[in-house]
């Protein structure tokens, strides 16, 4: 059985001589919830879109399962929600799955509408015209479409932006869903990064075309720096005693936060012996956001230094 | 837990991919409210042709344009250059409607995003070029019976006469109607070259459904048997004194324009962005 579902070689894009891709390569394996991770203009939906064989690629390999992109085969397995959901605004919700149903040959169409309504807590809006659904029925309309035909792989472009909260809750409960039931592998980019972090099993960091890094979030979670944040009535004070004894210390969010460090009694320990008073403590470890955003403050640094 | 499933990748052949794609658009064309407007359309506007000409001018007298109904439905004989508009509107003029209704039903399926839901799941272009000329050949097959029915109806009311060789009116519908597959695929490849200005897709489509350039070839080299080569010309050679060979002429004439115009679209859309 082939390990990767997405491999991704030098991959090229350019528009009007402007690159948007460049010598791109990415590797998803079979089963992970695969966080696409970048700044607007990075080239998340470009990518997304020259897998979805809706963009032209100047160069490079695509490979779905081991089998070229463009193989009939493979893709009538990719099921994708790429900007929004596609569909047409006059027709109701379950013409509008019809649609896509008999666009795919399946067999028992309605059972199958049946079935991804009730995974998208749709079950019930079926006959509503999809110009009167809301903005996050309209998305959970869209991984319905995506999900008809039992897809190998889900291709997502930010479907939580714009959601509220219980949106997201529900966005988040269908994707966990989708992989754990079906074994779907999902590739999903999203600015969001508090909420792919409670889904994503990789993440795959993208920058100016450029892949920067790949890495499941077991080997992240390995690599994240812990650190104890402290709060005192003399931050200045406090922050001038801590840095006498621990390296790396810094003030950040009004906390002083005492980096690779996670034993918090000795801190108040000492902070009391120095003679300041602990009003706050506790222990964290950085997450994707930090992960992100000091992967690239290093990449920019580098690059400067290039 | 169904974690330990099999993944398997099997290719629809060619059989199973335009099954599929054209299942989609029937069920959209069935299910939109346009496809029922331009057929109504069809069939109202021979008949407004006709009564209209029919009835009494200012001056109280009745000066028909026709003095047939059949001509209402096509020329007595081929003529390319027109002198009058009693020459030129006849059902050809369902090319030109069908022309628009095609240049809409590919706008929405951009104007929507839908076309991403295809496009992802059909690798070959061609499933989607001959889908939509195949469906839009149907809808103006479809016109043009409703279209003869309209002035059918009109001439009736009329009471114009009805005096026709019926084996030539047969092959003359049954010509124009095959023609539709060749207009059909024109205006699918005008719409891919066009696909991210809907404006000028249905001004192309208007643009070339009216027979303008053939007409205006037809003005300087005169009445020429030759523009049969072309969809505007076979078009109009199915006339009322229409034979087999007519029929055959505008069949051939349909199916090769089909096919060059899938071919350069096909190509168009494999190598180029979808949209």
């Amino acid at each position: 059985m082939e390990s990767n579902a997405i491999e991704i070689r030098n991959l090229s894009k350019s528009f009007r001589g402007m690159y948007a891709l460049d010598d791109l390569n990415m590797t998803v394996p079979v089963g992970a919830i695969y966080g696409f991770i970048g700044e607007n203009g990075s080239g998340k939906s470009t990518t997304e879109k020259l897998i979805c064989g809706h963009l032209v690629p100047n160069g490079g390999e695509i490979k779905l399962f081991g089998r070229d992109y463009r193989d009939a085969g493979v893709r009538v397995r990719v099921g994708a929600l790429i900007e929004n959901a596609g569909c047409f605004p006059g027709s109701s919700v379950w013409n509008n799955l019809m649609m896509q149903a008999i666009n795919l040959n399946l067999e028992n169409p309605e059972e199958e509408i049946r079935r991804v309504l009730k995974i998208v807590r749709m079950e019930d809006s079926a006959s509503i015209k999809f110009k009167s659904c809301s903005l996050g029925m309209k998305q959970r309309i869209g991984i319905a479409m995506a999900l008809l035909g039992d897809p190998a792989l889900l291709i997502l472009d930010e479907p939580i932006n714009g959601l509220d909260t219980d949106g997201m809750r529900i966005m988040r409960e269908i994707l966990v869903d989708i992989t754990q039931k079906y074994s779907t592998t999902v590739l999903i980019s999203s600015h969001i990064l508090g909420e792919l972090e409670k889904i994503a099993t990789h993440y795959g960091i993208i920058r100016q075309g450029k892949m920067i890094q790949e890495i499941s979030a077991k080997e992240m979670e390995s690599r994240a720096r812990v650190f104890v944040s402290v709060k005192t009535k003399d931050m200045k004070g406090a922050e001038a005693v801590l840095k006498a004894k621990f390296d790396n210390v810094r003030e950040e969010d009004e906390y002083l936060r005492v980096y690779d460090m996670d034993d918090t009694e000795s801190i108040v320990e000492y902070l009391i012996k120095s003679g300041h008073v602990v009003s706050e403590i506790k222990k964290n470890k950085i997450g994707l956001e930090e992960y992100y955003i000091e992967l690239m403050s290093g990449t920019a640094a580098r690059k400067e230094e290039e | 837990m169904e974690k330990a499933r099999e993944l398997k990748f099997e290719s629809p052949d060619f059989i199973q991919r335009l099954k599929g794609m054209l299942g989609v658009d029937f069920y959209r064309l069935f299910h939109t409210p346009m496809y029922y407007i331009f057929l109504a359309i069809a069939a109202i506007i021979p008949a407004m042709i006709l009564g209209m000409t029919s009835i009494e001018n200012a001056e109280g007298v009745v000066a028909p344009l026709y003095t047939n109904t059949w001509q209402i439905v096509a020329a007595e004989t081929p003529l390319y250059v027109v002198s009058d508009i009693a020459e030129y509107a006849n059902m050809n003029m369902v090319f030109i409607f069908g022309g628009i209704m095609v240049s809409i039903f590919i706008g929405h399926d951009y104007k929507s995003g839908y076309v991403k839901q295809l496009f992802t799941t059909h690798a070959k272009k061609q499933d989607y070029m001959m889908s939509k000329a195949l469906v839009g050949a149907f809808s103006m097959a479809c016109m043009c019976i409703t279209y003869l029915l309209g002035g059918v109806i009109a001439g009736l009311l009329v009471g114009a006469s009805f005096e026709v060789n019926v084996i030539s009116l047969i092959f003359a519908v049954l010509g124009k109607m095959v023609m539709s597959l060749g207009w059909a695929s024109l205006y699918t490849f005008l719409n891919i070259i066009f696909r991210r200005y809907f404006g000028i897709s249905i001004a192309s489509s208007f643009f070339f459904g009216t027979g303008i350039l053939i007409i205006g070839v037809a003005a300087i080299i005169g009445n020429n048997s030759a523009l049969n080569i072309f969809l505007y010309g076979s078009s109009v050679y199915a006339c009322l004194s229409a034979t087999a060979v007519s029929f055959i002429i505008c069949l051939a004439v349909s199916i090769i324009w089909s096919i060059i115009y899938t071919v350069l679209g096909t190509k168009i859309l494999s190598k180029s962005d979808v949209y």
